[in-house]
This record gives C-alpha cells, sequence and structure tokens, in this order.
C-alpha cells in the first residue's frame, strides 16, 4: 500500500466548485418555472383559486412520481394534466354548482365590489362552467389552455398537435362555447 | 392567391409577429380576409369576455414547500420499488452512511491504498473497484437500523440519483446512455415485454461534520466514537451511474412484490475522490464505531486491495459465492435457493445478471450478451 499522506497536500475545505449546495435541484426549478402556469390553467377551469392550487400541487405529485424533471415533455405533460384534471373536477364533482356558489360570492374573487355585479359575475361564471361541461373534452382543453396565457406552441406541445391547428380548433372551439352558453341562456 | 384560413386569421389575433411574410403580404391587400377577420376577432373577444377571471399570483415558495413534505411522507411511507430493491436501495442514497453497519460497506470502498486521481491532482481516489468480493452479512447486522445518525452534510448535483421505470427500449437506451444487452437466448419461463430501470449519473458529496455526528448520536442516545479532527470537515465525492436495468417477467406498471425472472444490470464504475481524510483513517474510524458486527469489519479488513474492490453483500445463510470467469475476466456467481446471479466488471462497466434461474442458465446468459 502507497503511504501518500507525507507528501499530499492538506486540501483546505470546499475546494468543490462544482458542488452548490445552494444549487435547487432540477424538480424545484421545474415547479418554480412552471407552478404558476399550472395554477392559471386549473383556475381558468375552475374559477376557484383554493381548488385550483389543490388541481395544481396534485399535478406536480403526480409528475414527480412518474416523469423525470429534465424530461422535454415535462411543460407538456404538466399542463395537459392540468387542464385534464381541472376538467375532470367540473365533470365529476356533484355538489359542484354548491362550492361555485359558495367561491363565487366571495368578494376575494370577484373584480368588483358592487353586489348586484357580484351576483352578475358569479352567475356568468356558473354558466361557462356548465358550457364547458358540455364541451368535447378536447374543445374544452384547447380553450382554457389558451386563455390561461400558454403560447400556441406550448398549447400544441400540451395537446400533441401541430402549432399551424391551434388556430382552427382555437376558432371553432371559441365557436362551440358561445353556442353553449347563449343556447343556455335562452333556455 | 388563396385567402387565408380561419386558424391562420385566429392566430394574427393573438400573435401577429408569427404570420408568415406571404401571408402578412396577402392580408394586408385582401378585404375579404380582413372582413373574415373582425368576425374570428369578435367571436375571440366574446369567448375572452366569457372566460374573464380576476387576477390570481398564486405563491410558488409556499406551495413548492408543501408539495416537497408530501413528497417526502410519501417516500418515507412506502415500500420499495423492485428496481430499487434490486438496484439496492442503500445505493442510491449516501443516507444509510448514518448507519454504521452500512456505514462499513462504504469504508470497504474507501479502505487503504491510493491512487491520486488524474482529474484533479488535490482529489484522492479512494474507490474505483475493478474486482468484486462477497462480503457476508446476517440480516441481524442491519437491524440496528433504526438508529439513523448524522454524519455530515449530503448534497447531490444536479440532485439525488432517481430511478425511472420506462417500458421503452430507445427511450432507455438514450436516457441512460448505455447500450441495451441482448442474450444470445432466454431460458425457459423467461418471457414476455421487458421493463427498464434507468438511473442518470450523479455526483454526490458527503462532508464528515463531528459536531453534527456527536449531536444526533447525543438525541439518539447512541455512542460513537468521536469523529476525529483528521474525518471532520472532509468530503467524499461520489460519482455514480448511469446505469440501466432490465427487468423480464414484470409488467411495467408494477410497483410492488414481484420477483422478476431476469434481470440485467449494468453500470459505469462508481468512483469515491476524497479532499482530505485518507482511506485508512475512514476505515479505522468506521470499522471501530459501535454497532459495527466485529464479523463484517474483519471481513472488510481483510479485503487487500478495497479501493479497487466492490464487496457486494451476500445474505449469510441464504446464498453462497464462488469466482468464475465471464469472457475472460473474473467474476462472482452467487447460488441461492432462489435463484442465481452473476457479478463482473469489464471495461469500466460493472455488469450483473440475475433472476429465478440456475448458475448454469446465468452464466450462459452473461457469456452471450451482445
Amino acid at each position: 500500500m502507497l503511504q501518500l499522506d507525507a507528501w499530499r497536500p492538506r486540501v483546505t475545505p470546499a475546494p468543490l466548485g462544482a458542488i452548490n449546495h445552494n444549487v435547487p435541484d432540477s424538480f424545484e426549478r421545474l415547479f418554480l418555472q412552471e407552478y404558476p402556469k399550472v395554477v392559471a390553467i386549473a383556475y381558468r377551469v375552475l374559477a376557484d383559486r383554493p381548488a385550483a392550487e389543490d388541481v395544481a400541487q396534485e399535478v406536480f405529485l403526480k409528475f414527480h412520481r412518474r416523469l423525470s424533471p429534465d424530461s422535454e415533455w415535462a411543460s407538456g405533460w404538466l399542463h395537459a394534466a392540468a387542464v385534464h384534471s381541472a376538467l375532470n373536477v367540473i365533470r365529476g364533482e356533484r355538489r359542484r354548482a354548491q362550492r361555485e356558489s359558495a367561491h363565487a360570492l366571495d368578494p376575494a374573487q370577484t373584480s368588483t365590489a358592487n353586489p348586484e355585479r357580484v351576483v352578475e359575475e358569479a352567475e356568468g361564471r356558473r354558466e361557462v362552467r356548465r358550457a364547458l361541461r358540455r364541451l368535447p373534452q378536447r374543445t374544452a382543453a384547447l380553450l382554457m389552455l389558451r386563455y390561461s396565457g400558454l403560447s400556441y406552441a406550448e398549447v400544441a406541445s400540451a395537446l400533441g398537435i401541430k402549432v399551424g391547428n391551434v388556430g382552427t380548433l382555437l376558432r371553432r372551439a371559441e365557436d362551440a362555447l358561445r353556442k353553449e352558453v347563449n343556447r343556455a341562456t335562452s333556455e | 392567391m388563396r385567402h387565408l384560413s380561419d386558424g391562420t386569421l385566429r392566430r394574427i389575433y393573438d400573435e401577429p409577429l408569427a404570420l408568415t411574410a406571404t401571408d402578412q403580404a396577402h392580408y394586408e391587400t385582401c378585404a375579404e380576409c380582413k372582413t373574415r377577420f373582425q368576425a374570428i376577432a369578435t367571436t375571440a373577444r366574446a369567448a375572452s369576455a366569457l372566460l374573464e377571471l380576476p387576477a390570481f399570483a398564486p405563491e410558488s415558495g409556499a406551495a413548492f414547500r408543501s408539495v416537497q413534505a408530501r413528497i417526502q411522507r410519501e417516500e418515507a411511507a412506502r415500500p420499495p420499488r423492485w428496481y430499487e430493491r434490486w438496484l439496492g436501495r442503500t445505493t442510491l442514497s449516501l443516507r444509510p452512511l448514518a448507519t454504521p453497519a452500512i456505514a462499513v460497506l462504504l469504508a470497504a470502498a474507501l479502505a487503504t491504498g491510493f491512487a491520486v486521481s488524474g482529474a484533479a491532482g488535490s482529489l484522492i481516489r479512494v474507490f474505483e473497484p475493478h474486482s468484486i468480493v462477497a462480503v457476508q452479512v446476517s440480516p441481524s447486522d442491519f437491524a440496528g437500523t433504526g438508529a439513523m445518525l448524522d454524519y455530515g452534510e449530503v448534497t447531490w448535483l444536479p440532485a439525488a440519483p432517481r430511478p425511472q421505470l420506462l417500458s421503452d427500449a430507445a427511450a432507455a437506451r438514450a436516457q441512460s446512455g448505455l447500450p441495451l444487452l441482448t442474450p444470445a437466448a432466454l431460458p425457459n419461463g423467461v418471457s414476455g415485454p421487458v421493463s427498464f430501470g434507468v438511473v442518470s449519473h450523479t455526483k454526490g458529496s458527503l462532508t464528515f461534520d463531528a459536531e453534527r455526528l456527536r449531536a444526533s448520536a447525543a438525541q439518539k442516545g447512541v455512542q460513537v466514537n468521536p469523529m476525529p479532527p483528521t474525518i471532520s470537515g472532509s468530503t467524499l465525492i461520489v460519482n455514480a451511474g448511469p446505469a440501466l436495468i432490465e427487468v423480464w417477467g414484470l409488467s411495467a406498471s408494477a410497483a410492488e412484490a414481484q420477483i422478476p425472472t431476469l434481470v440485467i444490470a449494468q453500470t459505469r464504475i462508481p468512483t469515491v475522490d476524497s479532499t482530505g481524510a485518507t482511506a485508512a483513517q475512514l476505515e479505522d474510524y468506521l470499522l471501530s464505531q459501535p454497532g459495527v458486527p466485529p464479523d463484517i469489519a474483519a471481513q472488510l479488513r481483510a479485503i487487500k486491495d478495497p479501493t479497487s474492490t466492490l464487496p457486494v453483500p451476500i445474505p449469510k445463510g441464504l446464498a453462497t459465492t464462488q469466482p468464475v470467469q465471464v469472457n475472460g475476466v473474473s467474476g462472482l456467481l452467487i447460488k441461492a435457493a432462489i435463484g442465481a446471479g452473476v457479478v463482473w466488471e469489464k471495461n469500466g462497466v460493472i455488469y450483473a445478471v440475475g433472476g429465478q434461474l440456475t448458475p448454469d442458465q446465468v452464466l450462459a446468459i452473461a457469456t452471450t450478451l451482445h
């Protein structure tokens, strides 16, 4: 066995420039980058802040169990999971109407303090949620992703479609939403 | 010229800069397209009004802490996944270093005999295995794993290795950067889809800290020998992975107790470098810790060249081992009632083949991998 202690220079602490104790790991970086978007998507669907945050956190947990944060599909997966999870909530929740009622009248969730306007806005949101429930899942997903602020490229990536098709599908989805809302209000 | 499609007109409303020069030129001069655009824009504005919500800026930091806490709770509660059991969870984290009995296994890796790392003159390569030896352990040696002690600061770059389960061969190959290994023939009873486990290359460090060890031992009421100043402050740098594991006999979604019929694993040899304490000092200290079974300590001290020897824990009484030749290199054949396995190192890669098979079957597979 070689005895190298005699000449080996004593290494001062922290010689490892490569190891930075404060570097966030890939999952944390991905989370901080994508969480606002994932919440925005869920919020656009649910119109309910706490429920949107619940959905977003569940989406990240599911992601952590299944995928690597370094995956090139990470963002698209998160966006798709967020919109589908949130749509499943409004489609599956039996007592959604009551919950919407409660949240919609919460002053923190409204854009105005005018009581009449508050009621009107709340009813409008309920109507839109009902219309979303009736739209085909893919149509509703596309609308929600785009109106959450995702670019055409991000929407395409989340839904696995070509960027060039997003405009066409969005145009049809907006038409479909307007017709659903009009049909409901005229009934 | 053809008019612009509804989709293109809709995109102009949101992303006008995405329009090609040709489409832009057409739009500027086409009254019909402009009229259609107005109708599309009206619909878009109506949809936007319907979907409008009060602004909401979530607090990402708090949300991350909440999710992180849930992940930690889940990780602590869940049983190890099949591929973690095969990899050995103890090799995936430096955390078990805190358990004296397991620390001894690392000590074997760190023990005596040095080679200066070529990459950095100030570091000492204390472990780079090129041969394999069995270390007999009994389950009772690890019975005290409840007393997890904190030997110092553990960090990972970029992150702690996390095995990924894949069902796609191409993705497994791409992600690991290692070639898929295929036996010339599969024995009877081995069939079905192959699942893949991939662990990316990771660098980790453990900086020994005498005060942290003292405090954690005091907190847990465990007697430990004080960490000498020659060790405290030293950092061990572990380079491990990538690793690629091919598994037959499991469905890709199975996470619970199933025993694979065949596993073929490969990993680049791990290395450990030290910035301060010598391997001899580490060996002397770790092997002298209370709780280290004398039998294991003796086996590890007996390893002639621990720097280049990989100790493979073998359950005492449940398996036997014998040296074998695999395509011209020395390997270790492990024979147990439930199956057999063989481990060998060649050209900087450690290979393992095992499963519910006879020793002859695993050797036949090992020698015909391509």
